[in-house]
């Protein structure tokens, strides 16, 4: 599979709300409370009073991340961003990064599918891409590395 | 901090599809329904036959693009079921096709599906579409 780099997103989460257990598991709702995204191709911030993320942890051990972000380009046009998204890895691992500790990326699955939506022409590309995201959630913030399809 | 995405071959999917049901116009577009009534899917850890009764709800955008809409139930040869869904994004004028499946099972072998994303990439073939999909590691 070919892919390139479209870009890598620096994401600020605020406190998460939680719901707590519903039928398919125990759900968790986190506000994205901005960030910033940088690529070849556009670069800009996040907006924070459209970004969420909504988890809903599986009673297989699997996290389900359901994104949506706002973003905003440094030239003014807004993204529509959705990714659904899967984290999960060994029991020790997933309890450091909830206690908030810097793990090696690469010791969990973290994966995302980011789809993007935009009326402005410079950014049209985005409409028609499929694209894939390898997480690494820091103690500061996820860091998305978002690459295109090709 | 992870660099390139790597990804291994998870399967391919080949799909037989009867008369397309053109819905018509609706709020998004216009609206086709590819009914899947069979097929195969074959790689490494898996393999076996599409069952019958899915299919793929495909919308036609005024831009000539389309974004698919799929349901299917694969049978592996040791007798599992797996749902399987994707969405996807079909721009014939860029040679475009790719999706991005998603699986459920309630079979232990084959759970390991549950807990991957993947990507489709898709062709339509005389004898129907075909989709290589990988498994995004």
């Amino acid at each position: 599979m070919n892919t390139r780099l479209l870009m890598t997103m620096y994401v600020t989460v605020g406190p998460p709300l939680n719901i707590g257990t519903v039928p398919h598991g125990t759900r968790r709702t986190a506000p994205l409370t901005g960030g910033t995204f940088e690529g070849p191709r556009l670069r800009g911030t996040i907006l924070p009073d459209s970004s969420a993320d909504w988890q809903l942890l599986r009673s297989d051990g699997v996290l389900e991340m359901d994104l949506r972000f706002t973003l905003r380009t440094d030239d003014g046009a807004l993204i529509s961003m959705s990714a659904f998204g899967l984290r999960h890895g060994p029991p020790e691992v997933i309890a450091a990064i909830g206690r908030g500790e810097a793990v090696d990326p690469s010791t969990y699955y973290f994966r995302t599918m980011p789809r993007f939506e935009t009326a402005h022409p410079s950014y049209s590309f985005l409409n028609h891409l499929i694209a894939v995201a390898s997480g690494d959630r820091r103690p500061e913030g996820p860091i998305y590395t978002i690459h295109e399809v090709l | 901090m992870s660099g390139a995405i790597e990804s291994r071959p998870l399967m391919v999917v080949r799909l037989t599809t009867s008369a397309i049901q053109e819905i018509g116009s609706t709020s998004q577009g216009r609206l086709l329904v590819f009914p899947v009534i069979g097929g195969t899917f074959d790689g490494e850890r898996l393999r076996g036959q599409v069952r019958a009764g899915g299919g793929d709800w495909v919308t036609v955008h005024g831009n000539g693009t389309f974004t698919l809409d799929l349901r299917v139930t694969l049978e592996t040869d040791d007798g599992s079921l797996i749902h399987m869904t994707f969405t996807g994004i079909r721009d014939d004028a860029n040679q475009y096709f790719r999706t991005v499946p998603r699986f459920e099972t309630a079979a232990p072998k084959y759970a390991f599906l549950n807990r991957l994303l993947a990507v489709g990439i898709g062709e339509i073939r005389p004898d129907g579409p075909v989709h290589v999909i990988e498994e995004i590691l």
